[in-house]
């Protein structure tokens, strides 16, 4: 019983472990690469109001340090401002982030988290603009209709074949709005199928309206507002809706025709290192060589983010001892009954001349093997399922959107270190043993005499 | 050779009323080699008498020499170091560890000693194969009958050659077949081995065996004879 009370104590533990240290990891990775990078450039005077004019000075020396330096994997530089967009039917504020795409791809992994078009590619008329899904749904970029080919194409095991006949009478008409189209949804299915269906039939039957043209208010470096007007080329979604609905991208060159800022006039340089730590080192070493700068590692840019990072694996073991505490009481429970079930044994044993010490020791040490035979076995098995999840995800997107809101993905990779397993086996050690001091205690107070009558 | 002296021994246990005189004025000795048994009635104090000859108990007063050492004067883990080297017990129940082989059982004291692994296992063999169990080195209790069961204790008891052996009704639990065969292997030991042997016994055919016998009555020797 013990062993096997420890070994599904053992795989909770370090499933609740794998989990948290995934999402973490997950949300410190996006965090990372898609929003802050691992340091980031400033002119001082930009980080109080995110103006434009205050750019960053030297910046050619700078990028010479940056192409040479140890630790700096790669950098972008940026021209980022407060813009207003506006389509026909809705307007919203995002960041405007003018990038050169090329040096924006290895800092950021934007163009990864594609849902359509491209990344800022190819000259066009029109310049292109790339926003992310929930920009997309402020301006109403996102429309539904149910059209033949998705209808065709649609999984019937998702949906059954009379929903599928009844959203067919919608017809191939297009609603510029999720609940324009839920309306009609609601008058071709019962109440039953509605409740059921409804959001995902919206997700299944939207599209994104790319090519769509956005009007764009922003001010000059001068402080003059601009007009310009973008299509949009590219539309991103990564597991942070904040971040979706808050940053806008277009090529560096054409937004400067607008600011008029010069090549070399830029408001942000992102640095990605080689890790989490290297990263922060770099910053550390760029803050001493350019000291009239303004350079903050992710940990300055993210503290929270530093927060989960250096508490997630405390947390994580705090989770396991709680499971152990539990445990060990089973553990004494366990070995109390046995001690008291072979009172005679133990009886005979103190006769024929074992000592105190080698009673003690026996006790510890049977209490201690059979907490580890659990606690093995449950780290094989909480092992294959570790590394059989960290493949296929665990699917959490019936509250994906909860999750997405506060920058965590749907679908969690369970993330376990060898660490983390020898850290767990010590911890398991040490509850056996302190859990069978008790036992122990109770079998060297015995009676050689006594127990020895014991039936 | 004197191997046990038990000078004016008594055993006193306080009730809430009474004072019980479980041993009272018990003066002994044993010599190498012996073949003895204790017996009399329920209450007699046989039992006790060995509980402490074996250091399990403390007399209220007087003395008991062993090899010269007053065990009396010896505490904790001085006494029970002593047992382990020096005394042998076989028990009316076997008490074998159920979870050991005849073999892992019969060494077992050997190992608590530290015995080398090359002695133990000589050892070992020899005195299996003297009590008849030869062929079962590896089964385990639940596999043997009660009368091997008690000939691989005694094979336990014999193993780190001990000063003595204390054989507390060590054939109660026994058919009268297996009783006769554990005597002969008991009494060929003693001789081979010269190890003394005290039982405690109400069983005739101990007493028959026994080259002593003495006789306790209400903690006091009322008889001491030594067979020709």
């Amino acid at each position: 019983m013990v062993i096997i009370a420890v070994m599904l104590g053992i795989f909770g533990g370090v499933m609740a472990m794998g989990i948290m240290q995934g999402w973490i990891e997950q949300r410190i990775h996006a965090s990372i690469y898609n929003e802050i990078s691992h340091v980031q450039i400033h002119n001082p005077k930009f980080m109080y109001n995110e103006e434009i004019q205050y750019t960053i000075k030297d910046y050619g020396k700078i990028t010479s340090i940056l192409d040479t330096m140890s630790g700096v994997v790669a950098y972008s530089p940026r021209v980022k401002l407060f813009a207003m967009a506006k389509t026909a039917g809705a307007a919203t504020g995002f960041t405007l982030k003018g990038v050169d795409a090329e040096k924006e791809m290895q800092v950021s992994e934007i163009y990864k988290n594609l849902v359509e078009g491209n990344f800022l590619e190819g000259e066009h008329r029109k310049p292109s603009i790339v926003i992310g899904s929930e920009t997309a749904k402020n301006l109403k970029l996102i429309n539904y209709q149910v059209t033949q080919g998705k209808l065709d194409s649609i999984n019937r095991e998702d949906f059954p074949g009379e929903v599928i006949d009844q959203i067919s009478k919608i017809g191939a008409k297009r609603f510029r709005n999720e609940n324009d189209f839920k309306s009609a949804l609601k008058k071709v299915l019962s109440g039953n199928d509605y409740k059921r269906y409804a959001n995902d039939l919206a997700k299944y039957f939207s599209f994104y309206r790319t090519r769509a043209s956005i009007a764009i208010t922003l001010q000059d470096k001068e402080g003059d507002l601009v007009y310009p007007v973008f299509r949009v080329r590219g539309i991103y979604k990564t597991t942070n809706t904040t971040f979706d609905a808050m940053n806008a991208f277009v090529d560096r060159e054409v937004l400067n025709r607008y600011t008029g800022l010069s090549e070399t006039e830029v408001n942000e340089i992102a640095i990605i290192s080689t890790d989490n730590d290297a990263g922060a080192l770099l910053a550390e070493k760029l803050s001493l060589r350019l000291p009239e700068q303004e350079v903050m590692s992710w940990r300055q840019l993210s503290p929270e983010l530093a927060m989960y990072t250096d508490f997630s694996t405390l947390i994580s073991y705090i989770y396991v001892i709680i499971i152990l505490f539990a445990l060990a009481f089973g553990i004494i429970n366990t070995m109390m009954m046995s001690v008291l079930e072979r009172i005679k044994e133990l009886g005979m044993l103190m006769a024929i001349g074992m000592n105190k010490k080698r009673v003690f020791s026996l006790i510890m040490t049977e209490s201690v093997f059979l907490t580890l035979t659990g606690a093995v076995a449950g780290m094989l098995f909480s092992g294959i399922m570790v590394a059989v999840l960290s493949r296929t995800g665990i699917n959490f997107s019936m509250w994906s959107e909860g999750f997405e809101a506060l920058g965590y993905a749907a679908i969690v990779y369970p993330f376990v270190t060898w660490q983390n397993y020898a850290g767990v086996t010590i911890m398991v050690i040490i509850t056996g043993m302190i859990a069978s001091i008790w036992p122990a205690r109770k079998a060297l107070r015995l009676n050689a005499v006594e127990a020895l009558r014991t039936e | 050779m004197k191997v046990i002296e038990i000078k004016d021994v008594e055993k006193i246990y306080n009730d809430s009323e009474v004072q019980v005189h479980a041993v009272n004025g018990v003066s002994l000795s044993f010599e190498e080699g012996e073949f003895a048994a204790i017996v009399g009635p329920s209450g007699s104090g046989k039992t006790t008498l060995l509980n402490m000859l074996g250091g399990l108990d403390n007399p209220t007063s007087g003395e008991i020499l062993i090899g010269g050492v007053n065990i009396g004067k010896l505490k904790g883990s001085k006494l029970i170091d002593f047992r382990l080297y020096n005394i042998g017990f076989v028990f009316q129940s076997y008490n074998l560890i159920p979870v050991l082989t005849a073999k892992e059982n019969t060494e077992f004291v050997m190992q608590m000693q530290g015995t080398s692994k090359e002695k133990r296992n000589k050892r070992v063999t020899e005195l299996l194969t003297a009590v008849g169990l030869g062929d079962r080195l590896d089964s385990r209790p639940n596999r043997l009958s009660g009368g091997q069961q008690q000939r691989v204790a005694v094979a336990r008891a014999l193993a780190s050659k001990p000063k003595f052996i204390l054989a507390d009704e060590p054939t109660a639990n026994l058919d009268s077949k297996s009783t006769e065969n554990l005597l002969d292997i008991m009494e060929k030991l003693n001789r081979e081995e010269k190890i003394t042997f005290i039982f405690s016994t109400h069983d005739a055919r101990v007493v028959k065996k026994a080259h002593r016998v003495i006789t306790l009555e209400d903690g006091k020797i009322l008889n001491d004879e030594i067979k020709d």
